[in-house]
């Protein structure tokens, strides 16, 4: 019991260099295999610009919170952007099983939760990447802060949040499937549940069943959070201030909270599954 | 006497050389479709995913209907069944695409030429089962969103003139999918020219109506040919029967197809030189 005491500083510290030594190899990838992460960072401005262009004029109808479609569609592209950051990395376990080298971390004396944690970090600092890269085209497209840099903040800690949780869900897919049937429900299983939400219109834009699975869909509460920054309050379609509140603030963040420990418990058992 | 007699040969030597050339297409022709039905994995997402964009779609911007620009409909979703076939038969004609590059990476390309078969058969055979898959598609999208309230105000004769639409569409990317399959011999080429098309598609009038655009983007949707083929066909689902309408459908992918078989012929005869 006591060395159990003893030993667990050592065992943190240890867990935390293994992690950044793998997060150091999740980022080199970035030079490395560019066509693997790029995509990731392409992606979400193709999506602002096309979605802000195409879909204009639905700020015009009543109840719509901004009457800029690049402060609606750039927080949705942000996202997008890290959640697909965060699920490259569950790709690039995919082919370390394929290769073999994740079999020899398994027999290094590395941590079980460094395995998980060193992804994690990468996909952290991926999502960082995509969120500065893809605010900064969306201001120059014409986005602005309506709620001043606590919404930026509110941007960044929805992309790191969902960074968290398609790492966590594209981990768990790898170990479960250990090929590239994996990669394919990673994909699909995100792309779905982010567009199932308030991912093209406000829920008072909104008609027929979509709103109900919107509503109830936690990525709701993630995209307020993530855009409150860029969008007015509307109470019955009418303009009721802008800033970040603390009403559209909660539920992310608990919406954050409950979906990545979901996540990462199941990257952390399909780990000890594969141990087994 | 000796020409009487040579002549009927030389006759019937090129009629039995069509006479092959026919039926190694048509047998071309059956192989990829074989391949596609035999496939599920691969055609799913092109027949599940423009359903799935409509559903999003229908439900999210039902209310924008009511905006100045929009044509009067019933629904959001008789406006998207056009872009929904528009969709589909993109992402079928990529997965056709795909599989040519796959037959040159695995050697039965190869094994093809080294056979007796007419090389035009190797390519129309493919093209002739993109063009057909893309009616089964455009046909399949119509029947599906018939029962969701889409009233197709053209009749019967627009369900037909939508289907045959698909094929053309299929048969006239499919050619550009065909092409870059020849050109690069790689699957991973030619899935990676469908970002391009998907966002050709956004530059268009396919999921909201050009009057409702402004700027750049309404400049580029009214050069844009899918925008003009998208308002053919959408013309038959929401307004009626008119020329205008099916000169629109029928004439643009024929049109594409005028550019992008040629394009794919080049290929293959450089391939051929190549080989």
């Amino acid at each position: 019991m006591t060395s159990t005491f003893a030993n667990a500083p050592a065992t943190r510290a240890t867990t935390s260099r293994a992690a950044s030594g793998l997060m150091m190899r999740g980022l080199r990838t970035i030079t490395r295999l560019p066509s693997a992460f790029f995509p990731a960072m392409l992606m979400p401005i193709f999506q602002c610009v096309a979605f802000s262009g195409t879909f204009f004029a639905i700020t015009h109808v009543p109840g719509f919170p901004t009457d800029r479609s690049i402060n609606w569609f750039m927080p949705l592209g942000v996202l997008m952007g890290s959640a697909f950051a965060g699920v490259g990395l569950g790709f690039s376990l995919i082919r370390d099983l394929e290769t073999g080298f994740f079999d020899r971390l398994r027999m290094s004396p590395a941590p079980r939760n460094s395995l998980v944690l060193g992804p994690m970090y990468a996909a952290w600092f991926r999502s960082l990447i995509v969120t500065a890269v893809v605010t900064a085209v969306g201001f120059a497209l014409g986005a602005r802060l309506t709620g001043g840099l606590l919404g930026l903040v509110m941007l960044f800690g929805g992309s790191l949040g969902i960074a968290t949780v398609a790492t966590g869900w594209g981990l768990g897919l790898a170990f479960l499937f250990q090929d590239m049937r994996g990669a394919a429900i990673m994909q699909l299983g995100l792309f779905i549940s982010m567009f199932l939400s308030t991912a093209q219109a406000p829920l008072s834009v909104m008609t027929g069943w979509l709103h109900g699975v919107a509503t109830l869909n936690p990525i709701t509460n993630i995209l307020r959070m993530s855009r409150q920054g860029f969008v007015n309050h509307t109470v019955n379609g009418h303009t009721v201030g802008a800033g970040v509140t603390w009403h559209d603030t909660w539920g992310g963040l608990l919406a954050i909270v409950a979906l990545s420990a979901a996540a990462v418990l199941f990257a952390r058992r399909g780990l000890n599954k594969l141990d087994a | 006497m000796s020409v009487g007699t040579i002549a009927p040969r030389a006759e019937f030597a090129h009629s039995a050389e069509t006479g092959h050339a026919w039926s190694q297409t048509m047998a071309m022709s059956k192989r990829s479709i074989i391949a596609i039905v035999r496939q599920p994995a691969l055609i799913i997402p092109s027949l599940i995913f423009p359903l799935f964009f409509a559903a999003l779609g229908s439900s999210s911007f039902s209310r924008a209907t009511q905006l100045p620009g929009f044509p009067k409909v019933d629904s959001f979703l008789a406006l998207t069944l056009a872009a929904s076939v528009l969709q589909g038969v993109i992402f079928g004609s990529v997965t056709g695409g795909a599989a040519l590059a796959v037959d040159i990476e695995t050697g039965f390309f190869d094994r093809l030429l080294a056979s007796p078969t007419s090389r035009v058969s190797i390519l129309v055979g493919r093209l002739a089962g993109n063009a057909l898959f893309g009616s089964v598609e455009a046909l399949f999208f119509t029947l599906v969103m018939i029962p969701f309230g889409v009233n197709i105000r053209s009749g019967p004769a627009g369900v037909a003139v939508i289907t045959v639409a698909g094929g053309l569409i299929g048969l006239g990317i499919g050619g550009f999918m065909a092409a870059m399959a020849l050109r690069t011999g790689s699957a991973e080429a030619v899935q990676g020219i469908f970002p391009l098309l998907f966002v050709s598609m956004f530059f268009s009038s396919a999921f909201f109506p050009r009057e409702t655009m402004k700027g750049v983007y309404r400049s580029i949707a009214n050069y844009n040919p899918l925008s003009h083929l998208y308002e053919g066909m959408r013309d038959l689902v929401i307004t009626g029967w008119s020329f205008d309408a099916v000169l629109k459908s029928l004439l643009i992918p024929i049109a594409i197809g005028c550019v992008s078989i040629p394009l794919a012929l080049l290929a293959l005869r450089r391939r051929l030189r190549a080989a």
